[in-house]
């Protein structure tokens, strides 16, 4: 009996956010679908029958319009709460599986299989495939193989079959499945690595699989090497168990229309800010630095581009809304222009850290600290429990102009009452 | 790391101590009692005029566990004609129809014979207001 030392399963859902669509409106199913990005600006989805009509992936949608209209193409509004929700299940069905998993993305994950003999992985992982099939009711595809990457490139080529399934582990067709697999789609080598690659020759996994490690050494870092081991069989990149916690923390938006007046700019900058401190808080994270960017289209060219950051190094870390607003405003103030048509407006945390009580500060501005991060505490729990924003401060305004283009959205929430799918009775 | 202290319902006071202290539990929750099985258990609106072989009213609620397997009878969510609607499940000799709940005949589809039809998942509960 074989039994190989590291088996991983890299389970990846076919085009996850036009599956979630598909789930509670049987009517799109095998029909050409997209879902956008938010503020309905870039493809980001597409069910088999619209990469047939050669859309591409992040696509801007107008390039796209014509081809949607004439093949009556279904368009989706990003819904990410449902989104959301389906991956959240997804990962549940999947843990049952193997408890060592690592959530990779909202759509996929790997699992560790080397409790599996290998003479059984093949069933096992058509197992997997069925029952979150059934579950949950996304379809997946699944690469096994002895390392991270390999795995991967096994998915690659499992998302072509009906099967749904390529097993790696003892497998004569790694060099020939390797082969298939275009340099640019192996995992963890981009644009810049490509190129490098391309020049010298290498365009396919199993090329690079065989350069010389010396060769590799000399002339990429040390995540080319990692790449290259793994192609090999060496596993180098192990299971990330625990979510690790987040270093940096962006938020941003395009307006939904173009916006010129200070006061605009400073309501969705108050906005981003509680957004992102909300998220650091849900970690338990104080922030050092914070940088705030704003921007008017890239394309306008006659009406004047601006674009602007602004860093701020904060005297205290900390993690209090209201700190946190007023030195992104004075930071906003200072880079904001007159006459320009902003589009974007952003912000990012970062050198997020663990909150300790050691990080109390001799320049601490907060009288009553102890009551502020109750204040939070109870702005975050009403948020949570009645939806983001219904407690905010009053400098973010009225959501309106920031309100986010949703023109297609299914509206469906699996996790809201007033928004539950509906089934009729016939 | 947070250190858990021990937490005590009652106050200690000078008085009788209440001796249903050791038999105190959490409030009834009803995720716990009413979904087996979460990551494929969904809330589900029905929308319309009702059912009422199966008491099911517009308005309602549906607990659907797609996990379950369909048992005679069951009521359960199908997708016939591109929409997702509530059906009984009917087996009977090795055949399996859906019916809208009425006794006649002519109102069953043949799952056998109609293979895009399919079960989108069985119906365990139905909450109803009052």
């Amino acid at each position: 009996m074989l039994c190989s030392k590291n088996k991983i399963a890299l389970v990846d859902c076919n085009s996850f956010y036009v599956s979630c669509e598909r789930l509670f409106n049987p009517a799109i199913i095998n029909k050409p679908v997209v879902v956008l990005s938010s503020n309905d600006g870039c493809v980001i989805s597409r069910s088999t029958e619209a990469k047939a009509l050669n859309i591409k992936m992040g696509e801007p949608y107008f390039k796209v319009e014509k081809i949607v209209k004439k093949n009556n193409v279904k368009v989706f509004s990003s819904n990410y709460s449902l989104y959301g929700d389906i991956s959240r299940r997804v990962m549940k069905t999947l843990k049952q599986f193997s408890p060592q998993m690592e959530i990779y993305s909202i759509d996929e994950a790997f699992l560790d299989l080397t409790s599996v003999k290998d003479e059984n992985l093949l069933e096992h992982a058509y197992k997997i495939r069925k029952t979150v099939l059934k579950w949950t009711g996304i379809p997946t595809s699944i690469g096994i193989a002895s390392t991270k990457t390999l795995s991967k490139a096994a998915n690659f080529i499992a998302k072509k079959k009906k099967s749904g399934v390529v097993n790696l582990i003892n497998s004569k067709q790694i060099d020939e499945i390797l082969s298939k697999i275009e340099i640019n789609n192996v995992w963890g080598v981009g644009q810049k690595l490509t190129k490098l690659y391309i020049k010298s020759g290498i365009s396919t996994a199993y090329e690079l699989k065989n350069i010389s490690n010396g060769w590799i050494k000399k002339n990429t870092n040390v995540f080319g090497s990692r790449t290259a081991m793994e192609l090999k069989g060496i596993p180098c990149i192990f299971l990330e168990k625990y979510k690790k916690k987040r270093k940096n923390c962006c938020v941003s938006r395009s307006f939904a229309r173009k916006v010129t007046k200070l006061e605009e700019l400073r309501e969705s900058i108050t906005r981003h800010c509680l957004n992102a401190a909300e998220k650091i808080r849900a970690d338990n994270q104080i922030v050092k630095k914070i940088t705030i960017f704003i921007r008017t289209s890239p394309f306008q060219k006659d009406k004047g581009y601006y674009a602007n950051t602004k860093d701020v190094d904060l005297a205290v870390e900390t993690n209090d809304s209201i700190e946190l607003v007023k030195e992104a405003l004075i930071a906003l103030d200072d880079i904001y222009k007159e006459g320009y048509r902003y589009q974007k407006t952003g912000i990012i945390f970062s050198g997020l850290k663990d909150m300790s009580i050691y990080n109390k500060n001799l320049f601490s501005t907060i009288n009553n600290e102890e009551k502020r991060i109750k204040l939070m505490k109870a702005i975050d729990n009403t948020n949570i429990k009645y939806g983001r924003n219904t407690l905010s401060i009053a400098q973010a305004g009225a959501e309106k102009i920031c309100n986010i283009r949703k023109q297609h959205s299914s509206k469906i929430n699996t996790t809201c009452f007033d928004f539950l799918p509906s089934v009729k009775i016939a | 790391m947070k250190l858990l202290l021990p937490f005590h319902l009652n106050k200690v006071g000078a008085g009788f101590p209440s001796p249903a202290t050791d038999y105190v539990e959490d409030d009834i929750d009803l995720n716990v009692h009413l979904i087996k099985n979460a990551p494929s258990t969904f809330l589900i609106r029905v929308q319309g005029k009702s059912m009422n072989k199966v008491d099911i009213h517009d308005g309602d609620l549906l607990v659907v566990d797609r996990s379950l397997d369909p048992k005679n009878f069951s009521t359960v969510i199908a997708n016939v004609n591109e929409e997702l609607v509530v059906k009984s499940f009917i087996k009977k000799n090795n055949q399996s129809f859906l019916s809208s709940g009425s006794k006649k005949l002519e109102d069953k589809i043949s799952l056998t014979e109609n293979s895009e039809i399919f079960i989108w998942g069985v119906v365990t509960y139905v909450i109803h207001a009052l």
